[in-house]
């Protein structure tokens, strides 16, 4: 190529003499090659180059060179804010200062080629361009611009043909610029075309993919806050996904492989059956997985998960290629919930109970009392009597009571309260059963006190004594300064509950001992009945 | 079919108070009361060797379950029922569909419960 141009120079030219020839065509093939490298060199930068600056300078500097212009400028294809006129972008040749007194460069004749890519602009001397000096108000460059005679303009514009700019070239003396000159830059145009879109799309990319990250942090730590795991299931290849807290909520470290295979494996065989449905139904019908199931961990350990995902992707066919989703340990909520239950159950239990045992004192203060007049007051003071003790329970969260509270919350009521005396070692813990029990039969001992014994009269005492021997919790309440006793003509309802009741709930025995100064009763417990 | 008079019935109830309303409308139907035991020992000896006709049974023993005094029974052919607060909730698998008599109940209940439990082994 550099021969045929020095040809076509020496054709021009038009020397005779053969040495003269030889030399210049010499000169012409030293400055081709020089041109040539200069060309090769600006290409690997401007193809190497990764922000839109340096590709432009590059180009602008190198074409310069190749092409022996004053000086070389970039306009962008955009229009200022005043609509008319282009953005200078980068200048080679000469500084930016050379420019900023001037008007902005505007769509005028000469400059329209450009920016329409309607083709290259060369010119010996656009002074005497037709498309010279035709636009208002200006007509020609502005007093004092650079000296421009030589001119030369290239879109640069892209496959697509949106065109992005031009670059521009001046020098001060005409005819500066050949058709090959025209040419050399033509190929270094198109070159900064696909360089500033590869760089742009590559921005654009850059760009989507920073976003990407940050929604994808984002949804990490809402998914590490709220302690869910994701996964994402491959339907066809069953590979597997899974985030580090999906791996721990199956007892996997973040570093263990972590299969389909494997976590088909960690699910409860009871709940397995349910889980395989459930993603066979997202997958066949592309319905909301969701499911709860348990899990076994390596370690033995039993959790409860809650799996939620739905179908991610859709295949061609319209099947469904991925289901993806995210799961969380529930096993807290789990156990709430079964503790509830247990709760409601055991509540509905003691009701039942206690309704039971209502029943019975109604229906036994019923037979017991001479005449229906007396059986409200009978009822309700063991009603309240019951009550007393579920109270004394309730304050300990039914864990169990003391002997010495029972003993005190039934007494409370009573007058002469202070003329009971007790002596014993120690206090015993009683179980909420037991404390029940005996509340009932020191209810009925105390009410047969004051109503016919000890505490029926002012001088009257009651001495309370425990001790525990071998295991048996040996009580006596015994009566003394009452009115004289003598044994009940028929057993009543206290007598029968101390006696029969008492005794074979606690698997001991109570004994009622009719002395004349007062009544006793024994009782002996054994301690494993009335523990907690 | 039998009649209620003179049914040995076992009774398995910790509540001295139910264990005494029980009793009590056992004694008003007729029948022999056998117990009552208060203590999963005791019961697991009456429910094997004692002569009874049928039994009726606290699913709770103090927190201990019954259960093993109704497997014994079951191998002895006694008819029985449970009583208990759970309702039938409270039944473990193996025993679920047996009788159970919800407390509190009636004496109405326990005759009923009793005419069929008899009415199974007539």
């Amino acid at each position: 190529m550099a021969s045929l141009v020095a040809e076509s120079r020496v054709r021009d030219g038009g020397e005779p003499d053969a040495r003269a020839r030889l030399a210049e065509l010499e000169v012409a093939l030293a400055d081709e090659i020089r041109k040539s490298e200069t060309l090769a060199r600006v290409n690997q930068a401007v193809a190497s180059s990764t922000d839109i600056d340096t590709c432009v300078q590059v180009v602008l500097d190198g074409a310069r060179e190749i092409i022996g212009a004053a000086f070389g400028a970039f306009f962008y294809n955009q229009l200022e804010p005043d609509g008319e006129s282009y953005a200078l972008y980068r200048l080679s040749g000469t500084a930016p200062e050379a420019f900023a007194s001037f008007p902005k460069v505007r769509k005028t004749e000469v400059f329209a080629p450009t920016f329409e890519n309607a083709g290259v602009v060369r010119s010996d001397d656009i002074t005497q361009d037709p498309r010279y000096g035709k636009n208002a108000p200006r007509r020609g460059m502005p007093e004092g611009h650079l000296s421009v005679r030589s001119y030369l303009a290239i879109p640069v514009a892209t496959r697509r043909g949106e065109v992005l700019g031009g670059l521009f070239f001046g020098h001060p003396e005409p005819g500066r610029f050949s058709p090959h000159d025209e040419s050399l830059v033509m190929g270094l145009g198109a070159q900064v075309a696909a360089t500033i879109d590869s760089i742009k799309l590559n921005a654009g990319a850059v760009a989507e993919l920073t976003q990407r990250r940050r929604a994808e942090e984002r949804l990490k730590f809402a998914l590490d806050s709220g302690r869910m795991g994701s996964w994402d299931l491959d339907v066809a290849t069953k590979a597997y996904e899974a985030s580090d807290l999906c791996k721990l909520n199956y007892g996997r470290r973040p570093d263990e492989t972590f299969t389909f295979a494997t976590l088909i494996e960690t699910i409860h065989p009871e709940d397995r059956p349910r889980v395989l449905a459930a993603i066979e139904s997202a997958i066949r019908d592309g319905t909301e997985y969701d499911v709860e199931y348990r899990v076994v961990h390596p370690s033995g350990e039993l959790r409860w998960l809650h799996a939620r995902g739905r179908a991610a992707q859709t295949a061609d066919d319209g099947g469904v290629r991925r289901l993806a989703g995210v799961s969380l340990d529930i096993t807290e909520r789990k156990r709430a919930e079964e503790r509830q239950k247990l709760l409601v159950n055991e509540l509905n239990h003691r009701v039942k109970n206690s309704l039971a045992t209502v029943q019975s004192i109604a229906a036994q203060t019923l037979r017991s009392v001479a005449a229906p007049e007396f059986f409200r007051d009978a009822f309700e003071t063991r009603l309240v009597a019951l009550s007393h003790t579920h109270d004394l329970l309730t304050r300990e969260s039914w864990a169990g009571a003391s002997l010495r509270e029972v003993f005190d919350v039934e007494l409370h009521a009573l007058a002469g309260e202070d003329r009971v005396g007790f002596t014993y070692p120690s206090d015993v813990r009683l179980n909420p059963k037991a404390a029940v029990a005996l509340g009932m039969g020191i209810h009925e001992l105390t009410t047969n006190a004051s109503k016919y014994g000890a505490l029926s009269t002012p001088n009257g005492h009651v001495a309370v004594d425990w001790a525990i021997e071998d295991g048996v919790l040996r009580l006596t309440w015994t009566e003394s300064g009452g009115p004289p006793v003598t044994p009940p003509a028929r057993r009543g309802f206290g007598v029968r509950l101390l006696e029969r009741g008492l005794a074979a709930e606690l698997s001991g025995a109570v004994e009622l001992t009719y002395d004349t100064v007062g009544l006793v009763c024994q009782m002996a417990l054994p301690v494993r009945a009335l523990e907690p | 079919m039998k009649t209620l008079t003179s049914l040995k019935v076992l009774v398995v109830e910790d509540e001295a108070l139910v264990s005494m309303l029980v009793e009590d409308m056992l004694t008003d139907l007729g029948c022999t009361i056998v117990g009552p035991a208060a203590e999963i020992e005791e019961a697991l000896r009456l429910a094997g060797s004692a002569d009874i006709d049928a039994a009726l049974l606290d699913v709770n023993l103090g927190g201990r379950p019954i259960f093993p005094v109704a497997d014994a029974l079951k191998a002895r052919g006694v008819p029985f029922a449970f009583a208990s607060g759970y309702g039938e909730a409270g039944l473990t698998d193996d025993h679920r569909g047996a009788t159970v008599l919800q407390k509190p109940f009636r004496e109405a209940d326990l005759r009923r419960v009793l005419e069929t439990l008899v009415g199974q082994t007539a």
